[in-house]
């Protein structure tokens, strides 16, 4: 037994926590990313700030190593006004904007709420048959980039979609509805967005508190009274904080109003696309991007203070003796509801496939003929966005990786909660408001980086950073301090243990958390038509650009591919999740 | 194999004093427990011993060296961690291999290096050396594991899995055992046999033992010698018997066996001993103290109780009224109220003889050598 060298006693005196925490290097490693979270998120998020005050760019960087630059910022920023934000509140597009994106979040987190209920109540209180089959179903929407299911709407419900022409088949007049409305959007919100809200309802459905129930059906009172007067009310909770990230959702959507909306509708995101990539004005987009996070930001707080003290996130508590009704007429009802509802979404999905294999379609409820030439389009001219989708999500897969798991290191074995913090800012930054951001921030020397793979890797990493940080922080958590002070006690240094143990144990969250990544990054839409600049165009831009064009084939084509990848992918991940090792 | 001496240890985390001044002198090869209340400071102790707290002053000595600066890595003692800690994805051969393999890679060459790194890595990529198997398979038997060898460490039962921690921390020959706790997950039945276990292995190896409870009857036998602890303090250090006939606190008296516990005041001294005033009861103590105020603490198995006459009047015998009797199984208690003292007895139970019912008039004796004086 040898002393260790003098320097590791002086640390024994300054460190208060345990010895595992001496490594100091790891120090240098948080303040690495803190500064990437610094330079990628924070100062483009301030700078853009700033601009919704002066009206005028800022380049933060170029102030800060060229004397010029700086004289131009200061001057910019003494001459910065609230004229900007009086404009919009005098009324006038911007404000139409703001009003028209929330009457629709509002709608459309209204509409899922109450379309939901049912379904909720049904896979949590009854013997609802197919639960199983419904719960797969759910999972449809999820993976489907919200401008490919407005695609299939269109191709639906259009003028010449196929339900159309059904429709006018039997004697309708003209169309049922104009996808390319206020209707139009919401509806597919409401169908594509509904899953993130169903299943926290079911678990607020669940966690009432039974014994209550049975209280009140002790003192007499009949099924359905006991439903309406005590189950629904213990709920009410867990169905506000749904609504409201239904809200968040919806509000930042930018996939479906950018291939819906039609031109007399204005919608911020779309205002703040239309601003930034066709009128460079920057002191709209500003203001814009700052309002979006404002109301993303609030109605997050609002749902945090909510579900404060309470998790109905979780499906897996203790199954409690709760009675199911099982009552033949309720639950068969239940089902047909449920199905009309799920396989709404499913045969968007067909019908977008029906058309990457159609030769052309519109004139009937069938295609004219079938082909696999869109497909043999893709695979030869598009191949280059193939690989330039793959290459970017390998990219912030990788960097993603490398980030969330020593952030969930740093905040679950050293307590930092700050860190923590600044990792979940992206949740309520609308992917538009981050393009915007980053675009204003670095379009100019001394680091001019927009148009480079760099900017659209770091922002996806960014966009994706809090989920995949879930991931990863639950895996560590999940591993107890004693099994890495174990192999310190066997022997190992802190190094080696980390190495060999938490290293290993950590890898099934690590592989489900990073095929989420990968998954993400390739139906991202929002940051990439801002950031992607054409020789790295991935395949969602393609499908965006081709949609733009009215090229309904090639899109469906491509974004077939992207949903083949996807549930590949998603399959994959799951078997990585569920046949957990440990 | 070692000694250790803990000495002066203070351990504080922010304004809370977890340890407050603790010295214990243990021998080489001695089974030593650290009895406690939940938060008085015994695992604390063991971490500091084991390297995984700083404290705060104070000096840890293994085997005559100070081991302050020597990180938790190099100490060489082997801890039996109260949740087992084991690895999870080893099984339970690499498992018990991990501190030999580690070793292997410190201290060999660089082809042994890397072949303890791929090992440590997964199993599939490189086979064990001889040695390892040889000690791996040695220690497992001593467990009577052997047969488990490429057991998942999950599908093992709760004590199978203490067993194969314990044969982990004893393959690395430790200069020390620590075990935190290492009984309480088990079940009772399972509790004594592993006692048992721990114990004969513990000689057989003659190992320097730290053994961490808060159940006396664990501590008192299992070890050699047992630190009471309370409130970050060792309270008394003792052999088990002398511990229990000889607490030097009322808490202590408490905490090993139960006690009653009363406020005395010392009337006379006398040849053999004192005579004290418990209110107005009067008993004859063998034990001699300088003192006037004393608590007199006596154990409920030493008081003599019966209903029948059986019990002449004279010293150190007291009349009074059973008040609750609980059967026990071997043992009644009697909760027997003299004057306005309540006295708790323990009486042996013989089958055919009669529990007395409450309110039923009963004569005490106790021998002036049970009734001691703090
Ligand atoms: N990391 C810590 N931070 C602050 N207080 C602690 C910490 N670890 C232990 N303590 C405190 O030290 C005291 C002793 O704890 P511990 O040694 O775990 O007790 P025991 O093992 O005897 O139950 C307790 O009061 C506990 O709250
Ligand atoms: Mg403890």
């Amino acid at each position: 037994m040898k002393p260790e060298l003098n320097n590791q006693k002086v640390e024994v005196k300054t460190k208060k926590a345990s010895i595992l925490d001496r490594l100091d290097y790891l120090s240098v490693l948080k303040w690495a990313i803190l500064g990437f979270f610094a330079l990628f998120l924070i100062i483009p998020l301030f700078s853009v700030f700033l601009v919704s005050f002066t009206g005028m760019p800022i380049n933060i960087f170029g102030s800060l190593v060229n004397p010029e630059i700086m004289s131009t910022t200061v001057e910019r920023l003494s001459n910065s006004s609230l004229e900007h934000y009086m404009k919009l509140l005098a009324g006038g597009t911007y404000f139409k904007a703001l009003v028209n994106s929330l009457a629709l979040a509002l709608g459309v987190a209204l509409l899922v709420i109450v379309m939901c209920f049912p379904i909720a109540y049904a896979f949590a209180r009854t013997t609802m048959p197919f639960k199983k089959t419904f719960a797969a179903l759910c999972t449809i929407p999820l993976i489907v980039p919200t401008f490919v299911s407005a695609a299939g709407f269109i191709l639906m419900f259009g003028r010449t979609g196929w339900f159309t022409n059904i429709y006018q088949a039997f004697g309708g007049d003209g169309v049922l509805f104009n996808v390319y409305s206020m209707t139009g959007i919401v509806l597919v919100q409401v169908f594509f967005f509904f899953p993130f809200a169903l299943w926290p309802m079911v678990a607020a459905f669940k966690a009432s508190d039974v014994t209550l129930e049975e209280a009140s059906q002790n003192m007499g009172a009949k099924n359905w009274i006991t439903m309406i007067f005590v189950t629904f009310p213990l709920a009410i909770p867990g169905i506000i904080s749904s609504a409201l990230l239904i809200f968040t959702v919806s509000f930042s959507d930018f996939g479906t109003p950018i291939i819906m909306s039609p031109p007399d509708l204005n919608l911020i995101v779309v205002e703040a696309y239309r601003e930034i990539a066709g009128f460079f004005n920057w002191a709209g987009a500003a203001i814009l991007t700052v309002i979006m996070v404002l109301v993303a930001g609030f109605f997050f707080w609002l749902q945090r203070l909510v579900t404060k003290g309470r998790d109905y996130g979780t499906l897996s508590g203790k199954p409690k003796m709760q009675k199911l009704n099982d009552n033949k007429v309720v639950t068969t009802s239940l089902a047909i509801y449920t199905s009309v509802v799920v396989l709404m979404p499913l045969l968007t999905i067909l019908t977008v496939f029906l058309q990457s294999i159609s030769t052309t379609w519109g004139h009937g409820a069938l295609p004219d003929g079938l082909t696999l030439a869109h497909y043999q389009r893709i695979f030869t001219s598009s191949s280059n966005n193939i690989w330039n989708s793959v290459m970017l999500a390998v990219g912030a897969l990788i960097l993603s990786v490398v980030i969330a798991t020593f952030v969930s290191y740093f905040v679950v074995r050293r307590g930092a909660a700050k860190l923590d913090f600044i990792a979940s800012i992206p949740l309520i930054v609308p992917g538009i408001a981050l393009g915007i951001a980053l675009i204003q921030t670095f379009n100019t020397a001394p680091l001019q980086l927009t148009g480079t793979a760099l900017l659209l890797i770091v922002a996806y990493t960014i966009r994706r950073m809090p989920y995949m940080i879930r991931s990863t922080m639950g895996t560590m958590m999940s591993i107890k301090k004693d099994i890495e002070e174990a192999a310190v006690n066997l022997g190992a240094s802190p190094l080696l243990a980390a190495v060999t143990i938490i290293g290993p144990l950590m890898l099934p969250g690590i592989a489900a958390g990073s095929i989420l990544v990968f998954i993400t990054v390739i139906k991202e839409t929002s940051v990439t038509v801002l950031l992607a600049p054409s020789d790295l165009a991935p395949m969602s831009l393609v499908v965006f650009q081709s949609l733009l064009r009215g090229d309904f084939y090639t899109a469906s084509a491509m974004a077939i591919l992207i949903i083949v990848v996807v549930l590949g992918l998603q399959a994959f991940a799951n078997r990585f999740s569920k046949n957990r090792l440990y | 194999m070692g000694s250790v001496k803990v000495k002066n240890l203070i351990k504080k985390y922010d304004d809370v004093v977890a340890l407050n001044n603790v010295n214990i002198n243990i021998e080489e090869g001695e089974f030593f427990a650290l009895l406690g209340p939940s938060g008085c400071g015994k695992t604390t102790t063991m971490r500091c011993i084991a390297g995984f707290e700083d404290p705060s002053s104070g000096e840890i000595l293994i085997g005559n060296n100070v081991v302050n600066n020597i990180t938790a890595n190099k100490r060489n003692c082997g801890m039996v961690f109260q949740s087992y800690a084991l690895f999870p994805h080893y099984n339970v051969f690499e498992n018990v291999a991990y501190s030999l393999t580690v070793r292997e890679l410190y201290q060999g060459g660089p082809a042994t290096k890397l072949k303890s790194f791929a090992r440590l890595m997964s199993k599939r990529l490189a086979k064990p050396s001889k040695t390892i198997e040889q000690k791996v398979m040695d220690a497992l038997s001593y467990v009577e594991l052997d047969k488990y060898v490429e057991r998942g460490v999950n599908e093992l039962s709760g004590g199978q899995q203490q067993r194969v921690a314990l044969a982990r921390a004893l393959v690395m020959e430790p200069s020390v055992l620590l075990m935190d706790e290492p009984l309480s997950n088990l079940d009772k039945k399972l509790r004594n046999s592993m006692r048992t276990t721990i114990r004969r292995i513990q000689q057989e190896v003659g190992i320097t033992t730290i053994f961490v409870t808060h159940d006396q009857e664990e501590a008192m036998s299992m070890a050699d010698r047992v630190a009471v602890m309370k409130d970050g303090e060792v309270v008394q250090i003792a052999t088990p018997t002398e511990l229990y006939s000889n607490p030097q606190t009322p808490f202590v008296a408490d905490f090993v066996g139960s006690s009653n516990i009363f406020e005395g005041q010392i009337k006379e001294s006398t040849k053999e001993g004192s005579v004290v005033n418990i209110g107005d009861v009067i008993l004859k103590s063998n034990i001699k103290l300088d003192k006037k105020d004393v608590k007199v603490m006596i154990r409920p198995e030493s008081i003599e109780l019966s209903s029948n006459g059986k019990i002449k009047d004279g010293e150190n015998v007291l009349k009074g009224k059973v008040k609750i009797s609980t059967y026990l199984g071997a043992q009644i208690r009697y909760d027997v109220m003299v004057g306005n003292h309540e006295i708790m007895i323990d009486q042996t139970f013989e089958p055919g003889t009669p529990v007395l019912p409450p309110g039923a008039d009963v004569k005490l004796k106790i021998d002036p050598e049970r009734v001691l004086l703090i």
